[in-house]
């Protein structure tokens, strides 16, 4: 028998188009099916895998600072190996520490005790003619808390000096206290000019200066004296800047009286600008019989000290590539909450009155038709519509509330749809057993149609917690911040604040951080940690639903 | 068939009385259209309180539609409308503008052809039509609860189950469960669209015997399809055919000496 022989029954597999077909099908099912798979396996190991590591960071298992902290600055200080990322409240908390330790440390040393006798020496050699103030800065932060209690007081001294009868005792204070305590006060007013005018900062210096002896040693008499000659200071002073304004040239327009309207140099106008009015100014003012010398050795005898405060601690700055997404979580669970409630009640009226009072009809298919649509709006015009009508047509401004409605508007297709279908499949027999039994229409969708429907419309509501999540474009104009210090509950002065207070969202802190700031290797990874969370948010919620879901249909099986 | 069918009725066992007594329901030349689909043709019928009145006919002769139009059920269905005629409880037109429907449908009540208990605990189920009602006391509710299935023969079998759900019971236990739960809004005249069609012969004897039992206190209108059913527990039957009420007489007669041909043909199982 030759082979060909072999092969003639009727079952004989034959090469027929079906044939070919068939294959050629299951190949390409199965391969479509696969591929999307490894994309979907590829996406969320991608997630998972950059992510995770940013949760699970950390002494232990989980990176609390990354959920429980605000965005903050990342600061970097080493190499490779050795790299410690600290977060701006860590790191400065560190540098204090170090500042601190440093200081006691030089405290205790050999080296403060001569810095602080040269200090001392070179203080009484002045002393008849300096002020004690060099002192008061020596002595860290006494002269801030004496300005403070001066300023308190100041009223009191001066109505005390001027009445003859009271005593210092009806003030319960020392009589020989009482010029000290003026003294302080003065100071603490040349103090607040020299803030104000830095630009006539040497001036104030002077005058302090020259006045001392009597400050020092104040009396009634003495304090009168003083307040003319303080008064006659101050009334210098726009003689003063237009001097040195004169020496900084034409082209400088703010007159004195705007300029003490500013805050300082700053506000006065362009920094540089300032810089050099400053110099100019400091020229113009110094006489020509005021030694400088003394206070330059006064203030190289204070190098020891100043060193002792410097404490270096170089660090490479990441903005927004530290702390946590604490903010974030419960702006977008506020936002989630919020318009899945909206979108949620809205939905299932309107989808009662289409399944159960709607009359099939040109209007009800309209309205379908017109929901359908609605589902396949790009979520960016739901961004604007939010704009237009909530933030600026009612005034809402950039708020929880907009985001909201926003929102809702978005899922509302998907959730109106769902819903409907959930409250078809409930069996007609129980709408007309209940209609049967006397019930009205409203009864009987109360009580036996919709909470057998609760089950399938929170199912389907899952879908729209995700997509409410997740969506980016609808709350970038209506809710979303980019970074907002105060947490939601924070900072209210009123209850009904909370409503129209913009908060951060985890797809909004993505975009920022992935769009808007420098990239590099910190932010990729504060990315990655946030969609990770975010993954795990839109997880923990949807099992949420799905529990409680399967208890409701634990509860209404039939 | 233009006149009225009205034969008079076998009084119910125990009573001998002869006199003609206002009927329960009177129907006069009901015409009844689903859109332009007219489904009923002028039919004319009485039924009389306490009595046991069976629908025969073919499939989509019109009980179904007939009987739900006695409590108003039809007004669900979109398009649906009479045509002419009326029907009459107790010498109220149905349909009157006055009359409120859900106050009807307490008045007669209705047993659907599939058992659909609500997914409730069996209490639950009996106790809907009066919490709907806005009863509130919990001895009233329990009371009537029990007597409802007492009356349904079903209170031994749930006794001490009564917050188990519904859909635990057996098709027959269902079926009893919800002619208790229409017995216990008090219903006058039970409306049962092939009630049995879903049991098996033992559920189907337990539920017939429950009907006999019934008809002391309610009028009763059942659909069916069993004539077996029919003979067993109806004391006039009414056998329609494409919409129209072919003969109308005490079930006996129907079923030994109909007067009409169709009749006999459908009874005998030549067509239907
Ligand atoms: N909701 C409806 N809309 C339109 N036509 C209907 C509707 N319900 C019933 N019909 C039509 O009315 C006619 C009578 O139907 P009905 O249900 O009353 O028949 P039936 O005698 O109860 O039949 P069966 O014995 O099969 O239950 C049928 O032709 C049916 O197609
Ligand atoms: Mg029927």
């Amino acid at each position: 028998m030759t082979p060909e022989k072999e092969k003639r029954h009727p079952f004989v597999t034959r090469l027929t188009r079906e044939r070919v077909q068939e294959s050629i099908m299951f190949v390409l099912l199965r391969g479509m099916t696969f591929f999307v798979l490894f994309c979907a396996a590829f996406l969320f190991w991608d997630i998972i895998s950059k992510g995770s590591s940013k949760v699970f960071e950390g002494d232990g298992l989980i990176n609390w600072e990354f959920l429980t902290e605000h965005p903050q600055t990342l600061h970097v200080i080493g190499e490779g190996e050795d790299e410690i990322k600290l977060s701006s409240s860590n790191y400065y908390k560190l540098k204090d520490e170090k500042v601190l330790n440093k200081w006691g440390d030089f405290r205790k040393s050999s080296e403060y005790g001569s810095a602080r006798k040269e200090l001392d020496t070179r203080i009484s050699r002045l002393q008849n003619e300096w002020a004690m103030e060099s002192l008061l800065v020596a002595d860290e932060k006494f002269l801030v808390r004496e300005r403070e209690n001066a300023a308190n007081k100041f009223a009191f001294w001066k109505e005390m000096l001027a009445d003859p009868k009271t005593t210092a005792e009806d003030f319960e204070i020392k009589v020989e206290d009482v010029p000290s305590m003026v003294t302080q006060f003065m100071l603490g007013h040349f103090e607040k000019e020299r803030g104000r005018l830095s630009l006539v900062d040497e001036k104030v210096t002077l005058f302090r200066a020259t006045h001392y002896p009597k400050i020092e040693n104040l009396s009634p008499a003495h304090a009168e004296e003083v307040e003319k000659a303080y008064l006659a200071f101050l009334a210098k002073i726009p003689e003063a800047y237009n001097q040195s304004m004169a020496a900084f040239g034409a082209e400088v327009t703010t007159s004195y009286d705007e300029f003490v309207q500013t805050e300082g140099p700053k506000e006065f106008g362009r920094f540089a600008e300032a810089l050099v009015a400053y110099s100019a100014a400091r020229n113009v003012l110094l006489g020509q019989d005021h030694d400088l010398k003394n206070w330059e050795a006064l203030e190289a005898s204070l190098a020891p000290f100043k060193q002792a405060m410097a404490v270096s601690l170089p660090s490479r700055d990441y903005a927004y590539s530290g702390g946590g997404i604490f903010p974030a979580i419960i702006g977008t669970l506020l936002l989630v909450i919020g318009a899945m409630g909206i979108a949620i009640v809205l939905g299932v009226f309107c989808a009662i009155f289409l399944a159960e009072y709607g009359k099939a009809g040109k209007f009800l298919s309209m309205v379908r038709l017109a929901i359908l649509n609605l589902a396949g709006v790009p979520s960016i015009i739901f961004g604007l519509f939010g704009f237009g009508l909530f933030v600026i047509f009612l005034d809402w401004n950039v708020s929880l509330l907009a985001g909201w409605f926003t929102l809702a508007f978005m899922v509302l297709p998907i959730v109106i749809t769902a819903s409907e279908e959930a409250l078809r499949s409930i069996p007609q027999g129980f709408r007309e057993s209940s209609l049967a039994l006397g019930a009205t229409k409203w009864t009987m969708i109360k009580t036996s149609v919709l909470p057998f429907a609760m089950p399938g419309i929170l199912t389907s509501s899952i879908l729209g917690v995700a997509r409410a999540a997740g969506e980016t474009a609808p709350i970038m104009f209506t809710a979303a911040y980019a970074k907002r210090s105060d947490l939601p509950w924070e900072g209210l002065e009123h209850w009904t604040d909370f409503f129209f207070q913009g908060v951060m969202a985890l797809p909004y802190h993505i975009y920022v951080v992935s769009a808007k700031i420098p990239q590099n290797a910190y932010t990729a990874d504060m990315q990655y940690g946030t969609a990770f969370v975010f993954l795990l948010l839109v997880v923990g919620v949807a099992s949420l639903s799905i529990i409680l879901r399967n208890r409701l249909r634990k509860k209404y099986r039939w | 068939m233009q006149e009225a069918i009205t034969t008079s009725p076998e009084r119910s066992p125990s009573t001998d009385e002869v006199d003609p007594i206002d009927p329960a329901i009177r129907i006069r030349d009901l015409d009844f259209l689903y859109g332009s689909n007219q489904v009923i043709h002028n039919v004319s019928l009485d039924i009389f309180p306490k009595e046991v009145m069976a629908f025969i006919g073919p499939s989509g002769c019109g009980k179904s539609t007939l009987l739900r139009c006695l409590n108003r059920m039809n007004d669900l269905v979109d398009g649906a409308r009479i045509g002419k005629g009326s029907i009459e409880i107790h010498g109220v037109d149905v349909h009157d503008k006055s009359v409120d429907v859900i106050e009807l449908r307490k008045k007669v009540g209705m047993v659907f052809q599939k058992s659909n208990p609500f997914p409730k605990s069996i209490y639950q189920n009996v106790a809907y039509g009066l919490q709907i009602q806005g009863v509130k006391s919990k001895r009233v509710v329990d009371q009537k609860v029990e007597e409802s299935l007492r009356k349904a023969a079903l209170w031994e079998e749930v006794k001490d189950r009564l917050n188990e759900n519904a859909y635990g019971l057996s098709g027959g236990q269902q079926q009893r469960l919800c002619i208790a739960r229409t017995l216990a809004v008090e219903p006058e005249i039970i409306l049962m669209d092939e009630p049995c069609s879903a049991l098996d012969p033992v559920a189907t004897g337990r539920v017939e015997e429950l009907i006999l039992e019934l008809k002391h206190e309610y009028t009763i209108v059942v659909v069916t399809h069993n004539m077996q059913q029919a003979g067993r527990i109806s004391d006039r039957t009414a056998f329609f055919y494409l919409g129209k009420l072919i003969e109308c007489d005490r079930t006996k007669k129907i079923f030994l000496n109909p007067s009409k041909q169709q009749t006999e043909d459908y009874i005998s199982g030549k067509f239907g």
